[in-house]
């Protein structure tokens, strides 16, 4: 059961990492579009932090796969699909030429990862140790939360 | 020191646009309103009568004009005796048949009186004195019934909006009466005498002894029983009634030709205060008043603006110093000081006409007006009264001293470069120019040769020679002597001298292929970011060393029709987008001259010039004996023209719309800040705007185009172009009102960058879906009333955007596919078309074709008959005759094609080598060999910005003759593109679809 918290401890600061991260970027995002900001500071604020949120996320990932939680692998891994596609056409960094007229369609991106890294959040939170327990108890929340609870009871 | 920090020099910042406070409501009373010019103006030839239409137009804020109420409750407003009019008058309005902007304004039926016009009895003060943008409660109405207006059809319908010009002084539009744009009928706008009904409030009727029969001539709708049919609105033409056969039934006489270039908006004009086209055009200058009337614009909305355009002769704009007093600008929008501001309060206030603030006079500029509310010293200020203005900036308009004009030469010396003749060319212009370089003697001069290594040049004014200092560590450049490789050119002038004239045989028995383009760039980046300035590069192999280094790629004929294709078409290196990005944030401007006869990948070199504001010259395998002449001229051109430096450049407009895409070489440096670090005459630059307010209450949009830059001599200056366009509510008046150059232009520049990211089919389709759409939106406001079976309708205005587009899809850029053009010469086209000012592109799109023939043989005559000579024709093969010569000349080159039926020891008389495809008609000293030569000097001197290099095809000679000149001629139909004819056809049958 420690190594369960452990790993959940891992993957909840991880997911809060990886919030910040993004948040982050929309932040220079929304101050580029109200002039607070020029568009070669947000272009290497942004792209600094891109590759960390990348490999941040495929570890995330792959830290499900390795110590077996496939469902949250599943979930986490279509993000990660995306990031390596992006990746690999060069389009994961931000062109600082043409960052007003990919202004709308990067922030559209953003938020929708912000939507799903939130999901991971409350996964986390309430799913996760409940998988750790069993495989199939996936499926019932109220386990999940009891689990929470009795970790922290053992801990 | 970086100039231009985030925060930099700003042509004004928007501050604080998110909390702008809601325009007062000011009541009229602190305007002195009125001038007592007389209301009613001399008789008005030009006369339309107002449809019956525009009586639906509300009070603003009414609905929008799509779902106009039934014309009977604005009769009801009035009082009952105009129904009750003579029975001489027939019904005089039927309600309009189907959407309001039906109407069909027609030239003055014959059957109708004249309006009335009594220009003896002034008008008297009028009663309304509302604002402009103030929202006003529907008065007009109410005051309306005193007045003995009414035995007419009511005229009032003509005021419907509160009349916000009825209060003289501000007349935004200078002429005269004002008049009220955006009333839903189709106001002529005609630069004419102004229109009686035109002219605000109702006075002159309302003080006339009645005339009965008089006014109905306002209220005469064309669809008014008893005119004898329709007098159209529209052009159109007739075709073919079989559908689906092939033959279109068109004749391809009757077909609207842009032959006579380009033509200045006249409507753009109506606002007399308006500066010149030259330097602003709109694609409508009528601005949608909602948003749903702006979907139903197909077109681009948009603007092209070419802030630096060379004045003509006598109309230079001025330049003027208010000195400590500050340039007066607006407190809040800071639009700065032009001729639609208002004065009030005895000219102690102005108020903004961007977003309605009243602010201050400043003490020493305060001046009292007159009557009229103008201000008494009105006419010895520029900037009160002309629309294109100079400021010269003071102090808070600089990051940073003034930077000293500064020309950097980054050239290529490998094998190529000096065999093909390029480098001694390029040394000897060079040198040739020292002395009409602007900015004697401030200006900057520095040299980087580079081939596998890099080559920097001590120029110091102490030297005698110019010291030689090589790098050939390209992976960690360093920059040797930073201090002296940039030198004062009039300090240093001998040692530049000898470096340009040692320049060519220093390298004459090189064997180095090699280029490491990317270091050279990246060192010359280095020296430059100190001060800026411009920087020439001079290329003539694909890059092969170092960063940047680029392949052949391109080659390919499976990768087009795939989506890959447009990547062929974007730099490949994301290097070049950053060294442009850097280049852009250092005020470094780049022009690219790119002379290989092989692949160079101008998609990625291009891109330098793409977002420093610069431009892309190619000279597809130069070689010195031909192209000599083309480079000169061009290179010395780009050296002494009058250039901008460290500019940034913002176009504002009025509340309610915004500027939300630009298109064109330069880089966004904030949302509506456009970066150029080195500007000229010869860049025009496009925008498009969008509604940010469903529903406009303004009467009229006004945009300023701000240029802040420093001009060589050293001063900062402000350069403003300011204009106004009326709010309609009409889609008919949007299109009444359409510039065609300018929306050529935009749909130019918005199908090229769709080029950069999808096929070139797709950047065709999109384009002609464009000009479907909006003939398919006019044919709809008309299809009702008239009976248009067979005929394909279009407004006036519009009758050559058909050719045009036609061009367009076959034009460099977008024609065909992988074998049609050569993908190096299909991105600089593109890239210079990105570029071009209206004028230039439309010729360069639909080149002009003449017959020179006569003129050449013609035994007497100087060169006085030009003008005969000048007839354009159509471009198509009908218009060569076998026994002619003929000239085609697109802006960028010549084509001479010699008929095979010309007499042959007339051509040797020309004195022309066909066998070589060259210039070189070089004028023997007979009289037609002069004669030739002379037309081709004055067609050039019409056309500066470029050298048209000639190119010379005799009929048959193939394949010269395809690709000179039967590509070039767009009406016809060649392998797999339509002629003019099915073009026709084809958006015909589209616009049909489904309407
Ligand atoms: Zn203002």
């Amino acid at each position: 059961m420690h190594w369960d918290l452990i790993l959940w401890l891992i993957s909840l600061i991880s997911n809060i990492v990886l919030l910040v991260l993004l948040i982050y970027q929309l932040i220079c995002l929304s101050d580029l579009e109200a002039d607070y900001m020029n568009p070669y500071e947000t272009a290497a604020n942004i792209n600094s932090l891109i590759l960390p949120e990348f490999g941040l996320q495929a570890a995330f990932c792959a830290l499900f796969l390795v110590t077996g939680h496939f469902f949250m692998f599943l979930v986490t891994l279509p993000v990660a699909i995306y990031h390596a596609r992006l990746f690999a056409r060069g389009e994961h960094l931000v062109d600082v030429t043409e960052i007003f007229r990919a202004l709308s369609v990067e922030k559209k991106h953003r938020l929708i990862k912000l939507g799903l890294y939130l999901l991971f959040f409350f996964l986390v939170i309430f799913r996760f140790p409940a998988g750790s327990i069993s495989s199939l108890s996936i499926f019932s929340s109220k386990h999940g939360d009891l689990d929470i609870r009795s970790s922290f009871l053992e801990f | 020191m970086r100039p231009f920090l985030s925060s930099g020099p700003v042509a004004g910042r928007p501050d604080g646009d998110g909390v702008r406070p809601p325009p007062p409501s000011a009541p009229g009373s602190a305007m002195p309103f009125a001038s007592p010019r007389p209301m009613a103006g001399p008789p008005v030839p030009g006369f339309r009568p107002s449809p019956v239409v525009g009586f639906t137009d509300q009070i603003r804020p009414g609905p929008p004009p799509s779902h106009a109420p039934p014309t009977s409750n604005n009769f009801q407003q009035f009082s009952a005796p105009q129904y009750s009019g003579p029975p001489t008058n027939p019904p005089i309005r039927t309600p309009p048949v189907g959407p309001p902007n039906m109407n069909m304004a027609s030239p003055m039926p014959p059957n109708m009186p004249p309006p009335i016009q009594r220009p003896g009895v002034p008008a008297p003060t009028p009663p309304l004195t509302f604002r402009p943008n103030s929202q006003v409660p529907p008065q007009p109405y109410a005051q309306a019934p005193p007045q003995p207006f009414a035995q007419g059809p009511p005229q009032p319908y003509a005021q419907g909006p509160p009349q916000p010009y009825a209060q003289g002084p501000p007349q935004p539009f200078a002429q005269g009466p004002p008049q009220p744009f955006n009333q839903g009928p189709p106001q002529p706008f005609a630069q004419g005498p102004p229109q009686p009904y035109a002219q605000g409030p109702p006075q002159p009727y309302a003080q006339g002894p009645p005339q009965p029969y008089g006014q109905p001539a306002y209220a005469q709708s064309p669809s008014q029983p008893g005119m004898q049919g329709f007098v159209e609105d529209f052009s159109s033409l007739s075709l073919g009634a079989v559908p689906g056969s092939m033959d279109p039934g068109l004749d391809s006489k009757a077909l609207p030709r842009p032959l006579e270039g380009d033509v200045e908006p006249t409507v753009f004009n109506d606002m007399t205060m308006n500066c010149s086209p030259k330097y602003m055009r709109l694609t409508t200058s009528a601005i949608p008043n909602s948003q749903s009337l702006a979907s139903r614009w197909h077109l681009p909305l948009g603007a092209v603006v070419s802030p630096l355009a060379e004045a003509s002769e006598g109309e230079e704009v001025p330049i003027l110093n208010f000195g400590s007093a500050g340039i007066i600008r607006c407190r809040r929008c800071r639009t700065y000081i032009n001729p639609y501001i208002t004065f009030t309060d005895g000219g102690r206030k102005w108020r903004c006409n961007m977003c309605a603030l009243l602010n201050d006079v400043p003490g020493d500029y305060v001046a009292p007006l007159d009557a009229t509310g103008r201000r008494i010293d009105a006419d010895q200020r520029p900037e009160l009264i002309r629309g294109s203005i100079e400021f010269v900036a003071p102090t808070e308009y600089m990051v940073r001293a003034p930077m000293p004009p500064l020309y950097f030469f980054l050239i290529d010396v490998s094998v190529s470069a000096v065999r093909s003749g390029m480098l001694e060319v390029v040394a000897q212009t060079i040198k040739s120019c020292l002395d009409e370089i602007p900015g004697y003697p401030r200006t900057q001069i520095g040299f980087i040769t580079f081939d596998s290594t890099i080559h920097f040049y001590n120029m110091k004014s102490t030297l005698t020679q110019p010291q030689m200092m090589v790098v050939s560590d390209v992976d960690d450049i360093f920059v040797p002597l930073p201090d002296d490789l940039l030198v004062n050119l009039s300090e240093s002038r001998n040692v530049v001298e000898s470096f340009l004239d040692s320049l060519p045989s220093m390298f004459q028995d090189t064997v180095n292929v090699e280029s490491a383009f990317g270091p050279a760039l990246k060192a010359a980046y280095m020296v430059m970011s100190q001060l800026g300035g411009k920087l020439l590069i001079f290329q003539n192999t694909l890059p092969s060393i170092g960063l940047g280094r680029l392949r052949l790629r391109g080659e390919d004929p499976r990768v087009y029709g795939t989506d890959k294709e447009a990547s062929l078409r974007v730099p490949e290196d994301p290097f070049y987008k950053q060294m442009a990005a850097e280049c852009t944030k250092y005020q470094i401007g780049i022009n690219v001259y790119a002379f290989s006869d092989k692949y160079t990948d101008i998609a990625s070199l291009g891109t330098l010039s793409k977002y420093t504001g610069g431009q892309v010259y190619y000279y597809p395998s130069f070689r010195s004996t031909i192209h000599a002449d083309k480079l000169r001229h061009e290179l010395a051109r780009d050296l002494t023209r009058e250039t901008a430096w460290e500019a940034v450049m913002r176009i504002r407009c009025g509340k309610g719309v915004k500027f939300n895409s630009y298109h064109g070489n330069f880089m966004l440096r904030s949302t509506d800040l456009i970066a150029l670090p080195a500007v000229d005459c010869d860049k025009a630059f496009a925008m498009q705007l969008g509604l940010e307010e469903t529903l406009l209450t303004t009467q009229t949009v006004y945009f300023q185009v701000a240029l802040l830059y420093t001009a060589s001599c050293g001063e900062r200056r402000i350069r403003v172009h300011t204009a106004a366009a009326p709010v309609v509510s009409d889609l008919g008046e949007m299109y009444r009102r359409a510039d065609t150059g300018a929306i050529v232009s935009v749909l130019s520049r918005l199908a090229i960058e769709k080029t950069l990211s999808s096929k070139l089919e797709d950047a065709r389709s999109y384009l002609q879906m464009k000009i479907v759409k909006s003939l398919k939106e006019y044919r709809n406001l008309y299809a009702v009333q008239h009976r248009l079976a067979g005929r394909m309708i279009y407004p006036e205005s519009l009758k050559y955007l058909p050719s045009y587009g036609l061009a367009l899809s076959k034009s460099m850029p977008l024609r065909g596919g992988h074998a049609d053009a050569l993908l190096d010469e299909r991105c600089a086209v593109g890239s210079t078309m990105m570029t071009l000012p209206v004028k230039s592109l439309l010729k360069f799109l639909y080149p002009s074709l003449i017959r020179v023939d006569e003129f050449l043989l013609k035994a007497s005559s100087p060169d006085a008959d030009l003008k005969n000579v000048e007839k354009r024709l159509p471009l198509t093969a009908e218009s060569l005759d076998a026994r002619g010569v003929f000239i085609l000349d697109d802006g960028l080159r010549f084509v001479i094609w010699i008929g095979r039926m010309f007499p042959p020891e007339l051509a040797a008389s020309l004195n022309i080598d066909f066998a070589s495809d060259l210039s070189q008609v070089n004028g023997s000293n007979n009289e037609m060999s002069r004669r030739l030569m002379g037309l081709l000097k004055k067609l050039r001197e019409s056309d500066p910005a470029y050298y048209q290099f000639c190119h010379l095809v005799r009929q048959g000679e193939q394949p010269k003759e395809g690709f000179y000149v039967l590509s070039n001629l767009i009406e016809d139909q060649t392998a797999g593109t339509n002629g003019y004819v099915d073009w026709i056809a084809q958006i015909h049958r589209q616009v049909q679809q489904n309407a």
